[in-house]
């Protein structure tokens, strides 16, 4: 009986807790956060049996850190742009 | 298939440009002196420190070889070397073994402890007051 339901487990989703981390620590603490907050829920509710919630709760945190780390690959890339639009002016100034 | 290993190496070539520029940036210039690196969002808008801030002068001096200096701008970068050496190690013995370890990190209580860390480290990192004053950036 144990063996057929361990046969029936789909495989543990990523919690994707290290991007969540990254993501909060580099750049962008709330959206890091909320990733990491659907981290804490992806094991819970696979412990729990609830394969379906453990499976989109994994995609919702890998999305919310992914959300996060290129909001501040493009915050920087904006950035440098801006700073080399400023050293053109700059330059056309001198 | 080949379509797809194409755009996999282009991808992984702009993500390799883009964290060795960045590093370079990081090691050559120290955000404190410079006016051209961005604030924290967060900070300029509320005054207040977030548990990001301070990652950026922590980059810079983690990068020229002062690792104590660079850690107390940010604490929690331990925190997440902690967690990728973890990752890292089971990772290994994972292919070595060719069998699945039981990982701390898969359980919600861990993971929980590590928001509230977080959290914790956000608030107090706020308190002007001596045994909290160290977390401020």
């Amino acid at each position: 009986m144990e063996q057929i339901v361990n046969n029936n487990k789909p495989p543990r989703p990523s919690n994707y807790l290290a991007l969540a981390i990254i993501s909060t620590i580099a750049c962008c603490m709330p959206l890091g956060i909320v990733s990491i907050i659907y981290s804490t829920k992806v094991d819970s509710a696979y412990n729990d049996g609830n394969y379906e919630l453990a499976e989109s709760s994994s995609k919702k945190a890998k999305n919310w850190g992914i959300a996060g780390l290129s909001t501040g690959v493009i915050a920087i890339v904006l950035y440098l742009i801006f700073i080399v639009f400023l050293a053109a002016v700059g330059a056309l100034d001198a | 298939m080949h379509k797809k290993t194409i755009q996999n190496i282009v991808l992984s070539v702009i993500i390799l440009l883009f964290t060795g520029g960045i590093i370079a940036l990081y090691f050559l210039y120290n955000p404190s002196n410079s006016n051209y690196f961005s604030k924290c969002i967060f900070y300029s808008t509320t005054g207040l420190h977030c548990p990001g801030c301070g990652s950026q002068r922590a980059l810079h001096h983690i990068l020229q070889g002062n690792i104590l200096t660079g850690l107390k701008h940010n604490l929690l970068l331990v925190l997440l070397v902690i967690i990728l050496i973890y990752k890292a190690v089971l990772f290994g013995l994972e292919k070595y073994y060719v069998k699945k370890f039981k990982s701390l990190l898969n359980n919600s209580k861990v993971i929980k402890v590590i928001l509230v860390i977080i959290i914790l480290y956000w608030i107090l990192r706020n308190v002007d007051y001596y045994p909290f004053a160290v977390f401020a950036p």
